[in-house]
Formats: C-alpha cells, sequence, structure tokens
C-alpha cells in the first residue's frame, strides 16, 4: 500500500515536470499574441523590491526606478548624461542667478485624466522642500529659500535668495504629484497604493517583495509605450534570477554576478550589455584623519589613529593600492578606477586629467621610511617616530571595517590586508552590520578604516558636500576631513550658475581631494544587464549609461519576430 | 570492555567514528595537506577566478582565486573547531541544568524545565541572528550563540536520566548511609548519565556544524576565517552556479555532510548500545529452524512431546547453548511443574518449544510435537492459526505484557476474534468480560487500561487472556512471583479449577518449589540447559535421585521441619560460554567423582516416566546417601 | 489531577510563556547597537526633524520601562506597547515605510504555511514510512539504505540541498527559479493551480527532505524500541500477523515521541523556512525575519518573533492535547 502512494507521487513528479519543459513559453504566449509587432508582457529580474510607493519615503533604486516609470519630472537624464526636458519644455535663469522659470509642456495627464499644470508642480515642489520631517530625501534638495509660484498653468518660477549650481540635478528627482489625491490626505503616512502619476506606465499590482506589475498607459502624452505590461519580480538569489533568464522565466534582469557573463554570452538568445550605471557608484577607502580640534562636541569620540592624519601615510597607502588588480578580480574587469569622490560615470563633472599615483609596494615603503615610521622592534609592523604623540597606539595597526551586506566587502578587505601588510602596517578587519557601522562611523568617527561606497545623485555636489568641515558633526562627513581651501571652492561652486566655471572649481575640488587623500577611490563598478533578444527587441544598450528598466528603453521596446 | 567490544561490532558506530577522526586528522595536519597557504598574501588575476579543476589546483579556484582544496583542508579546522566548541558549552550547559533540576526536583526542578522550555519556544537560528548582530561577528561570538543556544535536548536528556537514576534503590541506600548529595551525584548518578551524555554530545556536535555554516550562510560568520560555510557564502553570493564553478560550491557542502554524517553515525550507534531496547526486537524476519525427520508420538495422552530440543542464542561471534537435548512429555490434562535456579533455561526451552524465542534466539534441533504436528517443522504462517489455540503463555513478569493503549477488555477480545472470525465483536467482548469475571476480575473492569489494574490483577488479566481460546496447554513462566501469599494462592486455585474444567494441561515454570508440589502433577528439574531428574511430585519430592534436586529441596524450608537449617547451595550456576566438559552440576557436587568432570552424564531411566541424569545412578539407587 | 485541569494547567503556562516572550522580545531588541531613533534608514541624511518626528511617532521619546517623569508610570515604551498588543497593534514597520506590521505578518505567513504545511505533511507521511519499514527490517539491506538515506538528507545542509535543487529543477525541468507565482497568468482555476504547484514545487520539496529525515530517524528508533516491548511479544503469541500488530499495538505507540517532534517542529518552521525562503526567493515570515534583522525593523522583528513564540506555544499545546488523547497513562506532567 505504500508502494502505491509513493508510485502515485512519482508519477505527479514527472508529470509536472512534462509541464514545465514548455511552461516557460506558454507563460508569454497566454498573454501575448506570439507573433504581433505590439503588446506583450516583459518581464524583469532583479534582486531587491521597492520599499514605499510614496516618493517621499521611497529610499532604494528599486523605488526610484518604479517612480521613474510611473511619473514624470520636469527635467530628466537621457541615457548620456545630459539633462533634457520632460514636464518642462524648457528653462531658464534670471540674469541675477536667482529666479528660474520652467514652461511645461501640454497635454499631459494622470493617469485619472486629470490635467497636470502648474498648480501640480508648484504643490509637489512645496510639499518636498518642506517635508524634512517625515521624507527621506526629497527636502535634502531644496535649500529652504525656494518661493515657488505658478503665474499660469504651464509656466513655474522658482526664485531662491542664493543662486544654485545645480538646478537640473535637482529637478530630475521631483516626481510631480497630483495635487488634488495629495492634497486630501497626510503625505507623511501617505501609502499611495493607487500611485496615480503621469508617467508611461500605471500600477496595477504590488505585492511587497514579490513583485510589482504595471500597465502601459495608453493615454501618455508622449505616445504610449509598444508593450502591454511590464513585471518587475523580485528573484534575492543572484543565481536563480540568472537562471531565470536563462529558462525564459524572465526577459531582463537588471544585475547578476560578473562571473555568470560568460555563461550568459555563451547563450545565443541572451544578450548581456555593459556601461555605466544610471546613478553611478564608487568604492570607497574612507581614513579617519579627524583633527581633535574638529572633533564634534556631543557624539564624537575621534579614536582614529594619529598616523592616519599624516598625509605621507595615506600617499604610501595610496601606492599600495593596485586599483585595477582590484577591479579585475572583484568585478572581473567590469570598473574603472576611481580618483575623488566624485565618480567616473559622472561625465563632465570627473576630472580625468589627474594621473593617479602607480602601484609600488616599493615607493610606498620608501614614503613611510623616509617619514619616520620605522618597524623598530621587528615584528613586522611600523611605529610611530619618536616625536609623534601616538598615544598608547605606537603602532602603525589599524581597524579596517565594512559592512556584512557588501558581497565584495571580504575579499576588498582581505587584499588590501595583504598589500598594506607588505609596507608594514597592521590590519585587523572587522566586519560590522550596516547600523553599527554608522555608529561607529559618524559623527563619532571611532574608527582607523572603513570600506564602503556611495551611489551618486547626477550633480556632484551633495557627495562633495560630505568633505566640508560643516558636515563633520552632522554625521554626514565620513572622514573628518577639514580644509579651508576646499570648502571655499565649494560655497562658491554651489552657487555658480555658469556651468563651465563651476565644472573649473569642481575639478579643482578634486585635485586637492587627490592630493590630500582622505579617501582612496578604488573603483567606480559598471552596470551590466541581459536580457533575452529572442523576447524583445529594441532595448537601449549601447548608450554611454545603462539602464534598460529605465522608460528610455521600456517605452520603446517591442516584441520580437 | 564489553562495551567497546560491542562497539566494535558495529558497523554503523566505526564508520561514523572513522569519517569523524579523518576530518580532525586533516584538520590537524592542514598546513601539510594542503598545497597552499590561504592566508598567505596572493596576487590573484582575472583567469584566476573560478578557474576549474587543472593540475594545479584539483578542486579549481573560488571566487577570490584561491585554491579551493587547499581552502576546503583549511576550512576544517574553523568548522571544527567550532562544532566541538559550541557544544562543548551547549553539553556543559544542559548537563548541569538537567543535573540539578532532576537531582534536586521540587520546585527547583520544575522552574528550571519550565525555563528549558521557554528557551525552546524561542526560534534558534532568529535569535542566533540577532545575538550574533549584538556581539559582532568573530569566531569567538558564533561559537558561543551556537553553544548558549543549544543546551535545551541535553538538559531534557540528563534530567530525565537523573530522575530515573535518583529514585533506583542503590541511591535510595546510599542516602540512607548517610552520603551527601555531592557524593551521590559523583559516584551513582553521574557514571549512569555521562554514557547518555556522551551518545548526546556527538549529535549536539553535528548539530553545532550544521548551525555554523548555516550561519555563515546567511552572512554572519566571520568573513576573515575560513569555514566550510564560509566557503558556501561566497560561492553563493558571488554566482559560483551561474558561473558553472560547481568545484566552489559541492567540496566544501560535501565535507559538511561527511562530518555531520560521521557524528550523526556516531552517535546513533552509542545511543543503541546504551538503550539495550534498540537492538533486536519481536517483529525481525527469524532463520526458520531445519526440521528433522520423525513421527508424533503414538500414545493419544500425550499432549506436548518436547525431544530433543537444543536452543542457541548469538552473542558476538559463536553461539551460545541455552538448552542442550531437552526432552519433556506432558500428558493430557497434567500439571508439570519445570524448576530450577534462574538461568537454567527452562523459560527458554518453553519459548522455544512455542516458537516464541526472542531475537538472536534459534533452535538448534529437535523436535516439539503438539496436536500431532511438529511445531519446529512449521512456517511462521502455519503456526499462527494455532497460536492460542492450541497452546498460549502466561508470560514472566505481566507487567508490559500488555498494551497501555488498549483497554484489558479490548486485547482479550481480540485474541477470541482472531481465532474465530465469526463471533461478533458484541460477544467477544462479552465472552472477555466473563473471562475476567472467571479469574476473579469484575467484568465492569474490562473497559480500564492496564496500568489502572493493580500488578496481581494484571497477573490474573494475563491468565484470562491466555484461556480466551480455550487451548489445551497453557505455559505460565513464574506466574506468581512479586505477588502476595494471598493472592498466590488465589490463583494457583485459579488455574487448578480450570485445567479441571477444562482438561487443560499447564507447565508451570518456576523456582518455588512449594508451588510446584502443590499443584502439579509432575516436575521436571532443569540445571544448565539441560534435564537433570523428572518424575511425580511423590517422586521426586520424596526420592530425589539428582544430588542438585536435593539440594533443591533441602534449601526450602519445611513447615513439617519448622527447625530445620536451611541449606544454600555453594557457588553459582555455570556461565553459558563457560560450561564444564561433563557433568554440569559437577564443580557444585559434594559426589561428584572423576567421571563428572569429563563425561556428560546421560538422562538414566529409573522407572516409566522417571529419570535422572546423574553417574551415581549407575551405582545401586541405594548407595546414593544423602547430600 | 484530572486529564482536563491537567489541559487546562498547561494551557495557562502557555499564556505565561507567551507573556515572559513578549517581554524578553521587546528587551533583547533595545539591547541591539545602533540607534533606533534612526528607525531603519541609514541614510546620514537625516536631518534633526526627522530624527524629532520619528522618535515622536514611535514612542521612542518616552522611557522604556517605567515613566517617573510626566504622563504616568504606564506611560513608557513597554507598557504602550503590550496596550497596543492588546488592541492587536503591532505597531508599523520601519523598513517598509508606514506599512502596519500585523498586514506584513499576514501575508508573510500564508506564504509560508503554504510552502511548510505540505512539506511537513510530506515529510510526515514519508518518514514515518520510511520509518517503519527500516525499523522492521532492522539490520538487513533494506534498514540499512533508509538509514543512510535520512542520515544523509540530514546532514546537507538545507541551503546547500536547496541550491542544488534549483539548479537541477530548473535546467533539467524546467521549473521556475522564483516567487510564488507565474505574475499576471490570469487563466481559470486549473492553470493557476497548476503554476502554483510548479512554483511550490521545488522548494516543498527541499524542505521536506530536511525535515525527513530527522522524522524517519525519530521513528525509526521509537519502532524499534516498541518492537521489543513485550506487549509486542504477547501479540505474536496469540497468533496476530505482521501487518496486525503493526497497526493495532505498535503503531500508536511508536507514533508518540514523533508526534512532539513534528509538533514542535511545525512551530518552528514558522521561522524555520528562512534557508528554503532565501534560496527560492519565497516571500514568507523567514525571509522577512532575516531583512528585518539587518534593517533594524524593531517593530516587525518583535512582531515576527511574538507571531513565531505563539506557534510554537500553540503547536506545543496541540502536541500536549493529541498526547492526551493517544496515551492513557499521562496523568501529571
Amino acid at each position: 500500500m505504500k508502494y502505491r502512494a509513493l508510485a502515485v507521487l512519482l508519477g505527479l513528479l514527472m508529470v509536472l515536470a512534462a509541464c514545465g519543459d514548455d511552461g516557460a513559453e506558454e507563460t508569454t504566449t497566454t498573454t501575448t499574441a506570439p507573433t504581433a509587432a505590439e503588446g506583450g508582457t516583459v518581464r524583469i529580474g532583479w534582486g531587491g523590491a521597492p520599499s514605499s510607493l510614496n516618493p517621499g519615503l521611497g529610499e532604494l533604486t528599486e523605488d526610484y526606478s518604479i517612480y521613474e516609470l510611473t511619473y514624470n519630472t520636469p527635467i530628466t537624464l537621457d541615457l548620456d548624461g545630459n539633462y533634457v526636458g520632460e514636464l518642462a519644455e524648457d528653462w531658464s535663469v534670471s540674469d541675477d542667478g536667482l529666479t528660474w522659470t520652467m514652461h511645461l509642456v501640454e497635454g499631459a495627464t494622470f493617469h485619472d485624466g486629470t490635467p497636470l499644470t502648474s498648480a501640480d508642480v508648484k504643490y509637489t515642489l512645496e510639499l518636498y522642500r518642506d517635508c524634512a520631517d517625515w521624507c527621506v530625501y526629497m527636502s535634502s534638495y531644496f535649500d529652504g529659500d525656494e518661493v515657488i509660484e505658478a503665474p499660469d498653468p504651464a509656466t513655474v518660477t522658482i526664485a531662491k535668495s542664493v543662486p544654485t549650481g545645480s538646478f537640473e540635478g535637482r529637478m530630475v528627482f521631483m516626481y510631480i504629484l497630483p495635487k488634488h489625491i495629495w492634497e486630501g490626505v497626510d503625505p507623511g503616512t501617505f501609502d499611495n497604493a493607487a500611485m496615480i502619476g503621469s508617467g508611461s506606465f500605471k500600477l496595477i499590482e504590488h505585492r511587497q517583495g514579490e513583485y510589482v506589475r504595471l500597465a502601459a498607459n495608453e493615454d501618455y502624452w508622449e505616445g504610449a509605450p509598444v508593450v502591454d505590461e511590464v513585471i518587475f519580480q523580485t528573484y534575492e538569489n543572484a543565481d536563480a534570477r540568472v537562471q531565470a533568464l536563462i529558462n525564459g522565466d524572465v526577459d531582463m534582469i537588471t544585475e547578476f554576478p560578473a562571473t555568470a557573463i560568460a555563461t550568459l554570452e555563451a547563450n545565443d538568445n541572451i544578450t548581456v550589455a555593459t556601461g555605466e550605471p544610471l546613478a553611478p557608484d564608487l568604492t570607497d577607502i574612507i581614513f579617519n584623519v579627524t583633527d581633535p580640534a574638529n572633533c564634534p562636541a556631543e557624539d564624537g569620540v575621534c579614536s582614529g589613529h594619529p598616523a592616519l592624519r599624516d598625509r605621507q601615510v595615506r600617499l604610501a597607502l595610496a601606492h599600495a593600492t593596485n586599483k585595477q588588480q582590484l577591479i579585475d578580480t572583484l568585478l572581473l574587469g567590469l570598473g574603472t578606477p576611481g580618483i575623488a569622490i566624485v565618480p567616473t560615470g559622472l561625465g563632465i563633472w570627473f576630472n580625468g586629467t589627474i594621473e593617479d599615483y602607480p602601484f609600488d609596494l616599493t615607493e610606498a615603503n620608501r614614503i613611510l621610511d623616509e617619514a619616520g615610521y620605522l618597524d623598530t622592534n621587528g615584528d613586522g609592523v611600523r611605529e610611530c617616530p619618536a616625536g609623534m604623540d601616538c598615544g598608547d597606539r605606537a603602532e602603525l595597526s589599524f581597524r579596517m571595517n565594512f559592512p556584512d551586506d557588501s558581497d565584495t566587502g571580504p575579499r576588498l578587505a582581505q587584499t588590501l590586508a595583504d598589500w598594506w601588510e607588505q609596507v608594514g602596517i597592521g590590519i585587523q578587519i572587522q566586519v560590522l552590520d550596516p547600523d553599527t557601522l554608522t555608529s561607529v562611523c559618524c559623527p563619532s568617527l571611532d574608527y582607523d578604516v572603513i570600506l564602503w561606497g556611495w551611489g551618486s545623485d547626477p550633480d556632484p555636489g551633495f557627495l562633495l558636500s560630505a568633505l566640508t568641515c560643516a558636515e563633520i558633526p552632522t554625521g554626514l562627513s565620513e572622514s573628518g576631513y577639514c580644509n579651508p581651501a576646499y570648502d571655499e571652492l565649494f560655497a562658491a561652486q554651489a552657487v555658480e550658475t555658469d556651468l563651465e566655471t563651476r565644472i573649473g572649481m569642481i575639478h579643482e575640488m578634486q585635485q586637492i581631494l587627490w592630493e590630500d587623500v582622505p579617501y582612496i577611490i578604488p573603483y567606480c563598478a559598471l552596470s551590466s544587464e541581459a536580457y533575452r533578444n529572442d523576447r524583445f527587441v529594441g532595448w537601449l544598450d549601447t548608450a554611454t549609461k545603462l539602464a534598460l528598466e529605465d522608460p528610455s528603453s521600456l517605452n520603446v521596446i517591442r516584441p520580437a519576430g | 570492555m564489553k562495551a567497546l567490544n560491542r562497539f566494535r561490532h558495529s558497523k554503523m558506530g566505526m564508520t561514523g567514528a572513522i569519517m569523524l577522526l579523518l576530518a580532525v586528522l586533516v584538520a590537524v595536519f592542514a598546513p601539510l595537506l594542503a598545497p597552499y597557504d590561504p592566508y598567505a598574501p596572493s596576487s590573484p588575476t582575472i583567469e584566476d577566478i573560478y578557474d576549474s579543476p587543472s593540475g594545479a589546483h584539483l578542486l579549481g579556484t573560488d571566487d577570490g582565486g584561491e585554491d579551493v582544496l587547499s581552502g576546503l583542508i583549511y576550512g576544517s579546522r574553523v568548522s571544527l573547531i567550532v562544532g566541538f566548541s559550541a557544544a562543548f558549552i551547549s553539553v556543559l550547559i544542559g548537563g548541569v541544568i538537567g543535573l540539578v533540576a532532576g537531582f534536586r526536583g521540587g520546585h527547583t526542578g520544575n522552574l528550571l524545565m519550565r525555563f528549558t522550555d521557554f528557551f525552546l519556544v524561542i526560534p534558534d537560528l532568529a535569535l542566533q541572528i540577532v545575538i550574533v548582530a549584538i556581539l559582532g561577528q568573530s569566531l569567538r561570538n558564533i561559537i558561543i550563540v551556537i553553544g548558549v543556544l543549544g543546551w535545551t535536548t541535553t538538559a531534557r536528556l540528563v534530567r530525565a536520566q537523573t530522575l530515573t537514576v535518583r529514585e533506583r534503590k542503590f541511591v535510595l541506600r546510599a542516602r540512607a548511609v548517610g552520603g551527601s548529595d555531592f557524593y551521590i551525584l559523583r559516584r551513582h548518578v553521574l557514571p549512569q548519565v555521562l554514557p547518555l551524555m556522551l551518545a548526546n554530545t556527538v549529535l549536539v556536535i553535528s548539530l553545532a556544524i550544521l548551525s555554523e555554516s548555516t550561519l555563515a550562510f546567511i552572512g554572519l560568520g566571520d568573513p576573515t576565517l575560513i569555514s566550510w560555510g564560509q566557503m558556501l557564502n561566497f560561492a553563493f553570493s558571488r554566482g559560483a552556479v551561474s558561473a558553472g564553478a560547481w568545484w566552489a560550491l559541492i567540496p566544501p557542502g560535501m565535507a559538511i555532510v561527511w562530518v555531520v554524517l560521521g557524528t550523526t553515525l556516531l552517535g546513533n550507534a552509542l545511543e543503541e548500545m546504551l538503550n539495550p531496547r534498540l537492538g533486536r526486537h519481536h517483529l525481525e524476519k527469524e532463520v526458520p529452524p531445519k526440521p528433522e525427520p520423525g513421527s508424533p508420538p503414538d500414545r493419544p495422552e500425550v499432549l506436548l512431546s518436547i525431544r530433543d530440543l537444543k536452543v542457541s542464542f548469538e552473542v558476538g561471534h559463536a553461539p551460545l547453548v541455552a538448552a542442550d537435548g531437552v526432552s519433556i512429555d506432558v500428558h493430557r490434562g497434567e500439571a508439570v511443574g519445570l524448576v530450577g535456579e534462574s538461568g537454567c533455561g527452562k523459560t527458554t526451552t518453553m519459548l522455544a518449544a512455542l516458537r516464541l524465542l526472542p531475537p538472536g534466539g534459534a533452535i538448534a534441533g529437535g523436535q516439539v510435537w503438539l496436536d500431532g504436528r511438529d511445531l519446529v517443522a512449521l512456517t511462521p504462517d502455519e503456526l499462527r492459526p494455532l497460536r492460542w489455540r492450541h497452546f498460549s503463555m502466561v508470560f514472566q513478569g505481566a507487567m508490559n505484557a500488555l498494551n497501555p493503549v488498549k483497554t484489558v477488555g479490548w486485547q482479550i477480545a481480540e485474541a477470541i476474534r482472531q481465532h474465530d472470525p465469526q463471533v461478533s465483536p458484541d460477544a467477544a467482548d462479552a465472552e472477555a468480560g466473563r473471562l475476567l469475571e472467571t479469574v476473579g476480575i469484575g467484568r465492569d473492569r474490562a473497559g480500564d487500561y492496564p496500568h489502572e489494574f493493580s500488578g496481581g490483577m494484571r497477573q490474573r488479566a494475563m491468565i484470562a487472556l491466555a484461556l480466551a481460546c480455550g487451548p489445551g496447554l497453557v505455559v505460565a513462566d513464574e506466574p506468581t512471583t512479586a505477588l502476595d501469599v494471598m493472592i498466590q494462592a488465589q490463583i494457583m486455585d485459579l488455574l487448578a479449577s480450570l485445567r479441571a474444567e477444562m482438561n487443560m494441561s499447564l507447565v508451570l515454570i518456576t523456582h518455588d518449589l512449594g508451588v510446584v508440589a502443590e499443584t502439579c502433577d509432575r516436575a521436571v528439574v532443569m540445571y544448565g540447559g539441560v534435564v537433570v531428574e523428572q518424575g511425580t511430585i511423590a517422586e521426586v519430592f520424596r526420592d530425589p535421585q539428582h544430588p542438585y534436586t536435593r539440594l533443591l529441596l533441602a534449601a526450602f524450608p519445611d513447615i513439617d521441619e519448622p527447625g530445620r537449617l536451611l541449606a544454600s547451595i555453594p557457588g553459582t550456576p555455570p556461565r553459558l560460554d563457560e560450561m564444564p566438559p561433563g557433568c554440569r552440576f559437577a564443580p557444585r557436587c559434594s559426589q561428584a567423582f572423576d567421571r563428572c568432570h569429563t563425561e556428560r552424564p546421560p538422562c538414566y531411566p529409573l522407572g516409566p516416566r522417571r529419570e535422572s541424569a546423574c553417574f551415581l545412578v549407575e551405582r545401586s539407587p541405594q548407595e546414593v546417601g544423602d547430600g | 489531577m484530572t486529564r482536563g485541569s491537567l489541559f487546562l494547567r498547561k494551557a495557562l503556562w502557555a499564556l505565561v510563556t507567551i507573556l515572559v516572550v513578549i517581554t524578553f522580545n521587546f528587551f533583547l531588541f533595545r539591547v541591539l547597537p545602533g540607534d533606533p531613533a534612526k528607525a531603519g534608514i541609514k541614510d546620514p541624511r537625516l536631518s534633526p526633524e526627522m530624527v524629532a518626528n520619528l522618535q515622536e511617532r514611535y514612542g521612542l521619546d518616552k522611557p522604556v520601562l517605567f515613566n517617573t517623569g510626566e504622563g504616568g508610570l504606564f506611560d513608557s515604551q513597554y507598557f504602550r506597547y503590550l496596550g497596543a498588543l492588546a488592541h492587536g497593534d503591532l505597531g508599523t514597520s520601519y523598513a517598509y515605510k508606514n506599512q502596519p506590521v500585523s498586514s506584513l505578518l499576514g501575508s508573510a505567513l500564508v506564504n509560508t504555511l503554504w510552502l511548510v504545511l505540505p512539506a511537513d505533511i510530506l515529510a510526515i507521511i514519508l518518514g514515518v514510512l520510511l520509518g517503519l519499514v527500516a525499523a522492521w527490517r532492522r539490520g538487513t539491506k533494506l534498514d540499512v539504505g533508509a538509514l543512510m538515506f535520512a542520515l544523509f538528507t540530514w546532514a546537507l545542509p538545507t541551503f546547500f540541498l536547496g541550491i542544488l535543487l534549483l539548479f537541477f529543477g530548473s535546467h533539467y525541468l524546467g521549473l521556475p527559479t522564483g516567487g510564488r507565482v507565474t505574475i499576471g497568468l490570469d487563466q481559470g482555476f486549473w492553470a493557476t493551480a497548476g503554476d502554483v504547484l510548479r512554483h511550490l514545487l521545488l522548494p516543498t520539496l527541499t524542505f521536506a527532505l530536511v525535515l525527513l529525515g530527522e522524522y524517519m530517524l525519530i521513528m525509526r528508533s521509537s519502532v524499534v524500541e516498541v518492537f521489543s516491548e513485550d506487549y509486542i511479544l504477547t501479540a505474536k503469541a496469540k497468533g496476530l500477523n505482521t501487518f496486525q500488530i503493526i497497526r493495532r499495538h505498535a503503531f500508536r505507540n511508536a507514533m508518540l515521541p514523533l508526534v512532539t517532534l513534528i509538533a514542535l517542529n511545525l512551530g518552528f518552521t514558522v521561522s524555520g523556512a528562512i534557508q528554503v525562503e532565501t534560496v527560492f526567493s519565497w516571500p514568507g515570515l523567514g525571509k522577512l525575519t532575516v531583512d528585518a534583522v539587518a534593517q533594524r525593523d524593531y517593530p516587525l522583528l518583535q512582531g515576527a518573533f511574538l507571531m513565531l513564540a505563539i506557534s510554537v506555544v500553540l503547536a506545543n499545546l496541540a502536541a500536549e492535547l493529541v498526547y492526551l488523547r493517544l496515551d492513557p497513562r499521562v496523568t501529571e506532567a
């Protein structure tokens, strides 16, 4: 009797397996006409999931990917890194640089049919400006002095008391909300489940942590997308994600380990694309260079090793870091070496003229020897020179921390430790969870070396601010770096409306940072995405930036065949 | 030691031990075995990442370009250290808590057990994650976390065992003599508890190793140390499967399986060793005995004819003979008392005759004729319809002979319906009730469970059960031991009257000569696995021929001789594996001479159904003096 | 003590345990490093206004245990929490902005149950059968084979087995590699059912195999123990055949230890599916819990632990009830 049960079970298994083989194809054909050049459901696999449908509360990349599709912003970034108008046909600044005027396009409507007017823009901008007590990022795009007016339904003016050099960079995040819906709710707790926006896609279904289902906005004012639906499905497991693409369970995946590229490229039905990410990121090695005089009064611990305040030590370590090898082994070559806190992917803002320190262990050792850090007791680790007060930390032994949610962290730490130990620096690696890492980093500045990273806005202003003196007590400054010359330039570029001048200033700031080495930027990773070329065609995969989940691609792709 | 010997024969245990030992050796000699030092600085290039197995790297390279084989070898150190250390902590905590809870009992014990239960309610993994987040990720913390959360099973086990031991007589005696708690713990309790803890520790180790790998997989391990779990974590988070780099994934996984499997095999084997109940059982397939040619007894009054029955037991290598050629006849309606010291083979002989030998026992020769059929020659399927209807047995120590989760009435009715399927359930229940009445238990108790009966009642219920199908032969094994004299008398009277009513034959196995004298017609005396004397009660009791019988009788009090000094028989019965070559009783016999020590005396017939196996018979019977 | 009052006593203890667990959880999370006022937001751009608002919103500005200041002795985080619990309010999640914890847990729980219950049932049936057969044929090749199988699957780390099954299942059988359903498949009942089954197959199989080994081992040793009891000999002597003996006499007794284990497992599998859920992207409680720890989402964590404790306690209670029913000997704790 028991054998019969087992046999039935086995039979069931085989039946299901048989269904499985053609099931993959079945799922797409059931929802789309097989050979039409229109319609279709695009399935995209990614590794995370949005945390909130409320643009004021979103903080993850996935949140922003969805906002990009369901909302419009006045200005947007194209795949070559240029600012182009979306809701704003054109924009200009007054001669005194204090008033910005945007002229809105005609015919833009929200998903519920309501026309989008300057009233909505004014409402939204004011909302974001004043939301410091509940929103995560949005209010940081405002200085607080903005006075927003809507003189007519197609014009918006923003008057400031101080000019800004990053107007466009702020506008790209201003997802315009429908005033008639939002003014009736408490924005801070509004879950925005319906997600009424003006974008090319509408939200039809959202399951937390599982999927987001979007349908094409047939009445999109710029012309409806070709496909019918876009579904983002969460596969936390990278291998599962890759396998899903190979099997055809999804049509495109937005991230996968570099080690899978060979397997994917070997598959004729799959195309792998590489490019700069839409929001470039950088990986950094942060040194605690806090001068005790700048230590925050309230929460500062400032326990950084005194030797790290010596530029020579940092310079030596820069020579002891082989950025290209890190790119090769950690990213399988898919990255570019960094210079300072402006990622290479920021195009014009990145100072490409600086020639980086070469990897040279001999030179590193020489610098340290000359600076007086010698290994007097023969234990392989250098000590502070006689005249320097290193307290009870005479040995040049540094704590190295990194967050436990980083895939490359452990390998990076070990490799750096290998090199730096060869120049007589002792390293104690300690992995911390992100929350604890934040608490030891800033503003307590209770560490020696941290391996972390930043994701960047299109405008470099925010990242540059992390190295100003003023941000030490706020906790934004990770390194405790304080240089009045740098601060001066920072203040100047913030209000510089002439592009070329501002670029020059920012390049100079990078030069300063590169010389002072409060950070070593090993690399800026490139982004890799892959898609099934037998399902949908028209993906924009040859531009400078790669973001196949961006409206730029999703609006234009059409079924293959 | 006997235990170690048994262990060596356990294939499971030896396999596990070897597997574990190999892993430990690899860990200890890692620097010698590993082709590369994974902790040494290295400069990998792109080509080194996930390189497939080759001459330079027998198991390929991992995501960091490091040699997988070396990582595997060095990884054993961390995995094993965590496993053993954490297990040590768990067992220490659990052992102490269990000991205190079991030994103290009362409120302290209860409170500790509540605490243990509470701990069980907390989810291990989730709590481990939280605590590691508090303490930080380091090897030491992982060990602490796994250790501190894994003690509950040990505590429960130790407590249960301590409780049992605490109630044992030798502990109570030690207390009575004034032993301190600590002394009792150390001297009496611990030796009983430690073996179980050993088996448990091995299993805790396997759990700890699995825990370490799980924690590392979730990313909570110490990423600067190489462990198998960490290797899996890297492979998993750095896309080994997608890269087709199975060599980065399979070896560490298999290594974990190897060690965990080894420890589990070992632990299981140890448990089996320590718990005799985990050995063989009653439902195992038995080896059928070889039937011998022969014919049934020609006289109709002979109900049971055991002829030259030999029974052997498997213990280790060589089988031991427990009954060496026993021949007994039982006539219809007759009551035969089978007597002898414990271990003389009387129970074994009857169990064998009824084909109810425990696992490990086998009939090595002989025939058992009952109702015209040789039971030895029958297959189990042929035997089944005969069971209980033609012969039944009342087992020794009826405490557990009844199923505790079924009512007594049901169990009797079951026997009835088994052999007469036509009987309706109600009729069977009624009959069961009637049987219970017959043995002096009210029929309203038929719906009670065995544990609700007293010892004497259970014994009587067993008798009722044995009679359920009206068998021609009932074998009762020590039916009155541990019962008080009044009940004893009742039961024996009962048996006598039932015998008379139903013309039932009875074989009464006992070492109580008094009972035999009162209730039986004949007596069969056994010693060392052979029959030494048999005859009618009058013959055996009044004129014993065998020196052993005489000594037995002398050791029993006689109400007619109140002042007589009771003799004791010097020496002990022979062990099955140390049988003397000649007469089994010779070493203890005061009348033994040379021939007795070298030759086995045959059973000399002294009359109709009267015999004695002693060389003294060869001399004139009258010369046999008093013992 | 009657069995009714015995059960009542156990039920009472269950309640006490739950209360203790609630308190334990509450203070455990307050011990974690990191600032709860950050409420899971890792971005240093947290303005002071935001901090103040969050603190007020989540009641983090109140003292933890007893309030010696204004507002009354019990106007503290702990008692406010208890009060909210009494109303069934588990608070709002930090990480999943503004979403009530109860709904997050609710949907995750349903998903986990979908995974865990079929797996457990499968494992129980197979484990019991295998254990029975192995014990019956103890010492033979069948026993050794079954034992090896069970020990092997037990020794396999769950996630490892999962990855292997994921790879082979998706590569060779075309089974999906993650998720609960194929989204957007509005095809009618049978197609949907088939789709769900296809997604459920690999994770359920993984989980079942992991549990199977343990059940089989326990069942086997339990059955061997029972088979060596005296009453089995009695049954044999009565002339019952093996099948009858097993069915009527051995099975129930042998199942008793397994009942306790099954109940414990059921309680734990609510969280114990962490590994399977991670590998197969199954949106269940396990994954939710792990993510919540990483994000320091205290309300969600507290809710998850509470739910877990309740389910374990309830499962234990159910096991005790079943035990009481099965074993007439039980008269005291």
